[in-house]
């Protein structure tokens, strides 16, 4: 009987609500578990991908050889674990063809027989076999190298054993600084590279079995602690990951942001329409309550109304994400540049669903609560039917979920930490702001007549100060769907503009061109119908002092080195490019200080620097700051003058450090230049004939791997799209159904309206007034709010910069808007113009 | 004076069609207060709702002060309505979002009337909530809100008024108060009054009672 009166009947007496709640949450769910599938999946493929990055579980590197103590402590800290270990020396040097004397700078790899223990090579042409020489295509398609051709490597020669079309652990990138070849570790020793003074890497390479990646960030730290030396550096399968997947990286934090906050929409959604429902059915509530039904089994019976919706649409999605994900997996798999397994994981699938349920049910916690705590028997003989207040820490454990939520969706504390916080901020502004703005409008309105200039104004005036907390909730519904979905639409906005790249795409990366070479080059390139363009100096130099303190030498604390940290440590001890340019290229920007003077000025005024924006965020560094530079030995000091953003997808020459022109044009450089992107063919023949003309010059082939850039940036413009647009589609919904609500609590005071002499017209038009300030008001807080959510989350998760897209606030807004007075106009069309008879008592 | 002729009304459609007036026919004079009484179902809200213009009719005429209401259009009905009638209910229908004040305020404003807010306040001194003018309808008792009603239904001077079971939602003692105070008024303005009772007590205190019985007048 009550099992029948809470789903069956209900189910036929209010069709329209149970479909809004399904469409609600089915969205809402869908939006979320699909997005999860993808995103774990993607993790799973990364995770796959980041092992052949690095060839093993751990590397331990250094750009030296180890100590014999800091091999036995190694030794010792892996001593008490099954593993397996390699070495891997890579070095810097040039390469020559027998013959002809060819000459180019190459990556040289020594390995050992075991490498790599994940991923590989795959041979274009040659055969495997025990100690190769292996050279990759780039080297072989330059010098039209075949297998058997000999190549002088240091005072070794080799013949040539296999041509390498995929090499795995260039990942994503696609290339390294130079062509790589590969050869036996012991002959890299042979050829008398590696003697002392030459700076190469020297990594320890090791395989442990079944070490999860919490494990592994544990036997870091051991090894750190080994290990003092700042110069050593411990590689994790995630490290590479990080550096190599950006983007992808991008793209699953938005996935998952997206999801959640389709979710929260929904449960917005979710919370309104039960809210209505309850108060709409509280009189057969108290009367089951009167005949003798406790107030327990009548929360019990709401819940599992609720249950079975929820059960719904579990089916529904299960039926639907699982087909649907196995139909888009290949082409979700080329999208992403990662073979994705169409296998579903049913387990990871469902796992979600408990606690997006139990999620889900903590939104009704304040309902049902409000529901214990209304006096039934009071209610059926008061005038007018009110349901017992909820109160604000009812929402608790909801909050509480939320949290927890948001922190696993994310896979980030600080991220969960981010959006949860920024989102009770915005319901305690919102709520402070509704309730402030009634209080000062009912004191206002308290000695006006209803003549406002109009009644209908002046009713809707008193109508938005005077609804108690049924506007309050309605307001705060409202600007919470409009922030997310200013914010879905601004990170969006910002998203995209990362995946857009330069029109001026390049073809070839030139670098090691030297000073004297210059004119020479430029006029050879010029005759061959060709122009180089973004020529640029580069100064090998390391910062040693910034403010008269030594740089670099800061001690670690072992126990709390987070990864970002690892990155600086590396950074403070390495030796980086600087340029010398007195205007901006195309893909910067000065975002805070000033540009450099165009005269010299005070001869006194130190030099001016100008800083990439992350890199000095990473180093400490910031505007005013004295850096001293160790330039080749000699001593440079400079003062830091503005912080720049660069767009490095540009693929320009770009650096950290630039120099104010006029002081370190004497250093010794080398200059860098692009070739843009024209015929293929023309480019292979432009660099064969630059290579016999200048054979120390050095290419990168960048066409190929922009083009699978742009592809991808492409394919992820359209994926965001479509989140977005989902996303989108449950506010919508969402704010459909308040608005529809909206009419339905007015249904008896249009009536009265009518009765007292009010004409359709003047009805509509206080509803628009007053939906309309309700909508305006509730729209443009949410919008703003939602913009600087984004530029909060932009920031401090996707380190992105800040900025306004007014297009992205201003159109939807007003579109938004209209839509829901709209939706007011269509939902009261009826209840305007039906007859105001049903005040009357026999009706 | 009203006239009512021929007045038919039925609801739904096919075998579920009921034919709640069968055709009544009635006339009530100017200052008359009339007591409509039946059982449930009888037709006396319907008639009502009829009468004060809130349903319209399948047929027959309804005439007040020479003008055929059921001939008049959404709007001109509305106008007519806020400028010759007043209407009170049983479940008071106050606005909830308006004081007591406001409430009354609200039909005098919407009409224009010169001195609404001094005839707003002088109603309510009337109807004893002149203390009470500024609280809403959520923080007045049951008589108090039915006594706001009875100012607002007859703050522009109708010349009609239609009360629909005006106690029904009172105790019996408050009920009585109420009731006097209305039918006071009522006398003092000279206003018609058309009253929809189950209370035979309160029926006695109009100067005619008519019985309705399956859709027409006994």
């Amino acid at each position: 009987m009550i099992l029948d009166f809470f789903l069956r009947k209900e189910l036929r007496k209010f069709p329209f609500f149970f479909l809004l709640l399904f469409v609600t949450l089915f969205l809402g769910t869908l939006g979320l578990t699909g997005i999860s599938l993808v995103s774990n999946q993607v993790r799973d493929r990364l995770r796959d991908n980041a092992n052949e990055l690095l060839t093993s579980d751990i590397a331990v590197s250094a750009r030296r050889e180890f100590t014999p103590s800091e091999l036995a402590g190694l030794a010792e800290v892996f001593s008490g674990m099954a593993h397996r270990r390699y070495k891997v020396v890579d070095i810097y040097s040039m390469v020559t063809t027998l013959g002809d004397d060819k000459a180019r700078l190459v990556e040289i790899r020594g390995t050992e027989e075991t490498y790599p223990y994940y991923g590989g090579l795959t041979l274009r042409a040659g055969t495997r076999k025990p100690a190769p020489f292996y050279i990759s295509k780039d080297l072989a398609d330059l010098w039209e190298v075949r297998v058997g051709d000999r190549l002088r490597v240091g005072e070794l020669t080799f013949a040539v054993d296999g041509i390498v079309e995929v090499d795995t652990s260039l990942g994503i990138r696609g290339f390294s600084l130079a062509p790589r070849v590969y050869l036996p570790l012991e002959k890299l020793v042979q050829s008398g590279l590696l003697k002392p003074g030459a700076t190469g890497s020297y990594a320890h390479h090791f395989r442990l079995e079944g070490l999860s990646s919490g494990k592994l960030e544990d036997l870091k730290k051991e090894i750190y602690a080994a290990l003092p030396d700042p110069g050593i550096k411990i590689v994790l399968p995630e490290d590479t990951s990080e550096q190599t997947g950006r983007v992808i990286d991008l793209i699953s934090n938005y996935m998952s942001l997206s999801g959640l906050i389709g979710l929260l929409l929904s449960l917005v959604g979710v919370f309104y329409l039960y809210q209505s429902h309850l108060i709409a059915r509280l009189k057969d509530l108290c009367l089951l309550n009167l005949h003798g039904l406790p107030k327990s089994r009548i929360v019990l019976g709401v819940v599992t109304q609720f249950s079975l919706v929820f059960l719904l649409v579990l089916v529904l999605e299960v039926l639907l994400v699982v087909p649907g994900y196995r139909y888009f997996a290949p082409s979700l798999s080329k999208t992403l540049g990662l073979e994705l397994s169409s296998d579903v994981r049913f387990s990871s699938f469902l796992l979600d669903y408990p606690y997006l349920y139990v999620l889900s049910l903590s939104v009704l916690i304040p309902l049902l609560l409000g529901l214990m705590r209304t006096s039934m028997g009071l209610q059926l003989k008061a005038s007018k039917l009110s349901m017992g207040r909820f109160r604000y820490f009812d929402f608790f454990p909801f909050a509480l979920l939320l949290w927890l939520f948001s922190c696993y969706l994310a896979n980030s504390f600080k991220t969960g930490n981010i959006f949860f916080a920024s989102l009770a901020l915005i319901f305690l502004l919102s709520t402070l702001l509704v309730l402030g703005a009634q209080w000062v409008l009912s004191k206002l309105l308290r000695s006006k007549g209803l003549l406002l200039p109009t009644v209908e104004y002046g009713i809707a005036l008193r109508g938005l100060t005077r609804s108690g907390h049924k506007l309050t909730l309605s307001f705060l519904s409202l600007a919470l769907s409009a922030t997310l979905i200013s914010l879905i639409l601004q990170l969006d906005t910002k998203i995209l503009g990362e995946f857009v790249l330069d029109h001026r795409k390049p073809a070839l990366f030139i670098f090691d061109i030297q000073e004297e070479q210059i004119e020479e080059l430029l006029s050879f390139t010029k005759g061959q119908g060709q122009e180089l363009e973004g020529v640029t100096p580069m100064i090998r130099g390391r910062l040693e002092k910034v403010n008269g303190e030594k740089f670099g030498g800061r001690k670690r604390d072992f126990d709390f080195r987070s990864r970002e940290e690892d990155e600086d440590a590396t950074a403070r001890n390495s030796g980086l490019n600087l340029t010398y340019r007195g205007s901006l290229s195309p893909a910067e920007k000065i975002v805070d200080g000033e540009p450099f003077p165009e005269a010299p000025g005070d001869p006194e005024r130190l030099p001016g620097i100008s800083l990439e924006k992350r890199w000095a965020q990473r180093m400490d560094l910031s505007i005013g700051d004295k850096l001293t530079f160790d330039i080749q030995g000699v001593e440079f000091e400079g003062q830091v003058r503005n912080i720049r953003e660069v767009k490095w997808t540009s693929f320009y020459p770009n650096f950290f450090v630039s120099i104010e022109p006029g002081f370190i044009e004497a250093a010794p450089k080398t200059y860098l230049a692009v070739l843009p992107a024209g015929a293929r063919g023309e480019k292979l023949r432009f660099q064969k004939s630059v290579v016999e003309k200048f054979p120390n010059i050095s290419f990168i082939d960048v066409e190929e791997l922009i083009t699978k850039l742009s592809d991808l940036f492409t394919k992820s413009q359209k994926a965001i799209g479509v989140i977005s647009w989902m996303s989108l589609l449950v506010g919508l919904v969402i704010l459909y159904g308040l608005s529809h609500d909206q009419v339905y609590r007015r249904y008896y005071d249009l009536a009265l309206m009518k009765s007292l002499g009010f004409s359709e017209g003047k009805l509509r038009a206080n509803l628009l007034y007053e939906f309309g300030t309700l909508f305006l008001s509730a729209l443009c807080l949410g919008f703003f709010l939602g913009w600087l959510l984004a530029q909060v989350i932009g920031k401090e998760v996707f380190k992105l910069p800040f900025g306004v897209d007014w297009s992205r606030i201003l159109l939807p807004g007003m579109g938004l808007i209209i839509l829901c007075l709209a939706t007011i106009l269509l939902s009261s069309w009826r209840a305007v113009r039906a007859k105001p008879k049903e005040l009357l008592s026999d009706t | 004076m009203m006239k009512v002729s021929a007045l038919k009304k039925s609801y739904g459609q096919g075998s579920s069609r009921v034919d709640v007036l069968k055709g009544v026919d009635l006339e009530i004079r100017e200052g008359e207060t009339l007591a409509l009484v039946g059982k449930s179902g009888s037709g006396k809200s319907t008639l009502l709702s009829l009468l004060a213009g809130l349903d319209s009719p399948d047929s027959g005429t309804i005439q007040i002060g020479g003008q055929n209401i059921t001939t008049l259009d959404e709007r001109a009905l509305t106008q007519f309505r806020a400028t010759h009638m007043g209407i009170i209910f049983q479940q008071f229908h106050l606005v909830s979002t308006l004081t007591a004040y406001e409430n009354v305020l609200l039909p005098l404003e919407l009409l224009k009337k010169p001195d609404a807010r001094d005839t707003a306040l002088k109603l309510l001194s009337d109807v004893g909530l002149k203390d009470r003018a500024h609280h809403l309808p959520s923080q007045l008792s049951g008589g108090e809100s039915q006594r706001v009603a009875i100012a607002r239904a007859l703050a522009t001077r109708p010349g009609i008024l239609f009360a629909d079971e005006p106690s029904g939602n009172l105790d019996e003692e408050t009920g009585e108060k109420v009731m006097d105070l209305l039918f006071q008024m009522v006398k003092e303005t000279g206003t018609t009054m058309v009253l929809v009772t189950h209370d035979p007590d309160l029926a006695k205190k109009c100067a005619r009672t008519i019985h309705l019985e399956h859709g027409g007048l006994l």
